[in-house]
């Protein structure tokens, strides 16, 4: 009798010792690395993509955004009407959405979020083709455009709905203190803007709980420092892996590793108007660009593991972007000479500086540095300059510069042409093609064009004609996008890795 | 000495003074404004100026700095994070603390390594315990504190999975970077405290100890080597106050929330506020550390004491 209690207590011993661990197992939280201080909890504070990453995980759009898929889709907006002057939206939103505070999603708080962001002018990018957002009634808002604007889906995806109640309690302190104004899987439970942030599954979340329940934010500045975290189980996702270490790193990591093309571009351009007038020479700069090795600059930034652009914008990431059908320059160097040659240039020319900003070993020094061998190869000869991004930048919208380097990132529509080409864009552009030996205005007019209609493939014919143009000028030239090295733990599978918006409410357990 | 201590004290406010008035100096001749580093490269230039001008950004230099010093000494307000639009004080303090911390940890790391090997090397000069020591400390000396660190990741985080890689959760979070920066002046001290040990024990008093009959151990710990603190002090004083401005390697190797990390970081979004406030308590941590070393010299020797003695007669 008295084995059998001994025996009896023993097995209840260990079912409680058992699901303890279980418990323990299951509230452990999945780690994410974020590379700095998440700046705030309110979306509204920053256009940082890392900062947005961890909203998306709290907040949610009219349209939400799958890069896997390329392309937004509904997110609380259920139904889009747009009236046949392509001035109104009229949208029904996402029944039975609940904010994480527990109030239903209304139209009054759409209206809310859409007039809060019209307020601040680090959105008026987003926010300026709308004239008035109204509700029509709690489940229907009305959106009315200056002027029809398809790539105003990238507004509907970038404001983010927040609870009018949860946003107005907390006043001032919105977005330094934990909040439940989002609709998302997610909300903050713990901030500390130094270390980071806990974040916790929304139960009553409308698509249903998400499965990872517990999610913390960890910031770790150093990439280095970051691959050890990881390889030592100390983190559970790590985007952007250095790439130098990626070999062992995806041996190590097995099927948990993959590299993807990035939605980034690295560029170079040549300015017409620079001080050095071999530059106003199309043949010079023609040569230039044929001078330009990017399979080089691909191993010097990225070890090889990325992959050589002609486009814009790479169209795994924005359906509009052009694919074909334009001038490309690809590596030529007999061409390059032959061109200097008949600019007069025969014995070589000296075309001043190449400018780029970071630090001597970031990948725009890299790519400086590879640039200047490559044009030295064919004779052309150029001084490297690199310095802060807060003293280069002004620089280069001012075009005081002969050649730069510079670095785009995040763009899902091609219209973010307009603010390069387009002469209302203000002191946001590198090359000034307005009042220059460019047909410009036609430019404009493509730019305008390829916005006012939201068919796909007419957008691409306008936007391929537009950025022909571009290349023949011989002044911007894509080189090179970077790759994104993600690895995850075991514990968890991630489904179809995406370069940017992952969404932790997709990811499961293992 | 007390006179001395207050016109020390009083000393910090011309130094308080002098840095903010340096750094928005120097912030001032930098390109680029806040408004612009916060609403991005696409937002109109208009309303970057409007930002500008809403966050006191515009105004002219002497106003800025009146503003500021009148803000902080007035109010104790020491301004709102441009970037973050918290409170200054609030986002410094706790990562103040922890750099302090991690700081004064090195500081005594470094003593407690470097000093005890610097009397042995002393005392033993020429033998193995003198030579194996100098060397490391030589070599030592010039590897810096990243290299330590990622060395200290590879083996105790990686390899052995002793201690965590990242943050400041526990006390075992400091072990590495406090061990990191130390080893650097631990090998800086080893050295002066050897060299000033040689210089220590052969001076007459040592001779005149030892003459008299007293041990050895009383000669070395007792009279050589109260003589032979001077010039470490000095050092460890002045390494404390490099520790705390250039802990942030450490930080930003371990992943640290200090201040060293926040004002870098924030350096790159003219986050004025935070840069200045940030400067302004290393100052004075500075300054007290300098203070302390001071008093610590009186307190050993009493020459220093009589001097101060004969300024107040």
């Amino acid at each position: 009798m008295k084995t059998k209690s001994l025996g009896l207590g023993l097995t209840m011993a260990a079912l409680l010792a058992a699901g303890s661990m279980s418990a323990r197992a299951q509230d452990k939280p999945v780690k994410f690395r974020t590379v700095a201080s998440i700046s705030s909890l309110d979306w509204e504070q920053s256009t940082n993509t890392r900062d947005m990453k961890v909203w998306h995980q709290m907040f949610e759009g009219l349209y939400g955004m799958d890069e896997a898929k390329n392309g937004y889709y509904n997110e609380l907006g259920k139904k889009f009407d747009l009236s046949k002057d392509g001035l109104v939206y009229t949208i029904t939103l996402q029944p039975g959405v609940k904010f994480q505070n527990g109030e239903p999603l209304k139209a009054s708080d759409v209206v809310f979020s859409y007039k809060r962001a019209m307020k601040n002018p680090r959105f008026n990018y987003l926010t300026s083709p709308i004239a008035d957002v109204a509700a029509v009634n709690d489940g229907t808002v009305k959106i009315t455009l200056k002027k029809p604007y398809a790539p105003i889906a990238h507004t509907f995806f970038s404001v983010k709905i927040m609870s009018e109640k949860e946003v107005t309690n907390q006043g001032a302190k919105f977005g330094t203190l934990p909040h439940k104004a989002g609709t998302g899987a997610y909300y903050v439970t713990s901030y500390n803007i130094a270390s980071g942030a806990k974040l916790e599954g929304f139960k009553d979340y409308w698509r249903g709980a998400p499965a990872l329940h517990n999610i913390e934010y960890i910031v770790i500045p150093d990439d280095t420092s970051a691959l050890i975290a990881y390889q030592n189980h100390e983190l559970d996702y790590l985007e952007d892996a250095p790439l130098s270490a990626w070999k062992d790193l995806a041996k190590t990591a097995g099927d948990n590793a993959k590299l993807i093309k990035g939605n980034n571009i690295m560029f170079m351009a040549v300015n017409y108007l620079s001080p050095r007038k071999e530059l106003a020479n199309l043949k010079v700069r023609e040569a230039i660009f044929y001078a330009v090795n990017k399979h080089d600059i691909n191993l010097a930034v990225c070890d090889g593991y990325g992959a050589e652009a002609t486009q814009y914008m790479p169209s795994e990431y924005v359906a509009t972007s052009p694919v074909k059908g334009f001038q490309t320059y690809a590596y030529n160097p007999a061409q390059a000479k032959k061109l200097l040659a008949e600019a007069g240039y025969p014995k070589g020319v000296d075309v001043g500086t190449i400018l780029t900003y970071g630090s001597s070993t970031s990948n725009n020094a890299k790519m400086a540095q590879v640039l200047q061998a490559n044009l030295a190869a064919v004779g052309i000869n150029a001084g490297v300059k690199v310095m802060e991004a807060s003293f280069v930048t002004p620089k280069l919208y001012a075009q005081d510069y002969d050649i730069c380097i510079f670095a785009d990132s995040m763009n899902y529509d091609f219209n973010n042409i307009r603010q390069q080409v387009h002469s209302e864009s203000k002191g946001m552009y590198v090359v000034k093609y307005q009042g220059g030996p460019f047909n410009w205005q036609e430019m404009e007019k493509l730019v305008d064009l390829g916005a006012s209609t939201a068919n796909t493939a007419k957008r691409l014919e306008t936007y391929t004609k537009l950025w022909s143009m571009v290349m023949d000028t011989a002044t911007i030239l894509p080189c090179l996008h970077r790759p994104v090295g993600i690895v995850w733990s075991k514990n968890i599978s991630i489904g179809q890795p995406v370069p940017t918006y992952y969404k932790i409410r997709t990811f499961a357990k293992r | 000495m007390y006179r001395y201590v207050i016109k020390r004290v009083l000393f910090l406010i011309p130094t308080i003074l002098g840095v903010i008035f340096i750094i928005l100096l120097t912030m001032s001749f930098t390109p680029g404004d806040p408004a612009r580093a916060l609403l991005g490269a696409s937002a109109p230039q208009a309303d970057v100026e409007t930002l500008n001008h809403e966050l006191g950004y515009d105004l002219p230099f002497t106003k800025k700095y009146v503003n500021y010093v009148t803000n902080m000494v007035v109010h104790q307000d020491f301004g709102t994070s441009y970037f973050t639009k918290q409170s200054v004080f609030d986002e410094i303090w706790p990562r103040y603390l922890i750099t302090i911390k991690l700081a004064f940890l090195g500081v005594f790391l470094a003593s407690v390594m470097g000093i005890p090997l610097g009397i042995y090397a002393a005392v033993r000069q020429y033998s193995l315990w003198d030579t194996i020591p100098s060397l490391m400390a030589f070599l030592l000396a010039a590897v810096p504190a990243f290299v330590l660190g990622m060395v200290f990741l590879f083996y105790f985080s990686l390899k052995l999975n002793w201690l965590p890689s990242y943050g400041i959760d526990s006390w075992t979070s400091y072990l590495m970077p406090a061990f990191a920066i130390s080893i650097p002046p631990a090998a800086m001290n080893l050295r002066f405290t050897k060299s000033s040990m040689l210089e220590s024990i052969r001076q007459d008093y040592v001779r005149t100890a030892r003459a008299k009959g007293a041990p050895e151990r009383v000669v070395i710990w007792k009279h050589a080597l109260k003589n032979a603190l001077l010039p470490v002090i000095t050092n460890i004083g002045l390494s404390l106050g490099s520790l705390i401005a250039g802990a942030v390697v450490a930080e930003k190797l371990f992943s640290i929330p200090g201040i060293g990390s926040l004002i870098v970081d924030r350096i790159g979004y003219k986050d004025e506020p935070v840069i200045i406030a940030g400067t302004i308590l290393i100052a004075i941590c500075f300054t007290v550390v300098m203070l302390i070393v001071d008093l610590i010299y009186a307190w050993i020797d009493p020459r220093i004491r009589a001097k101060y003695a004969r300024t107040k007669g």
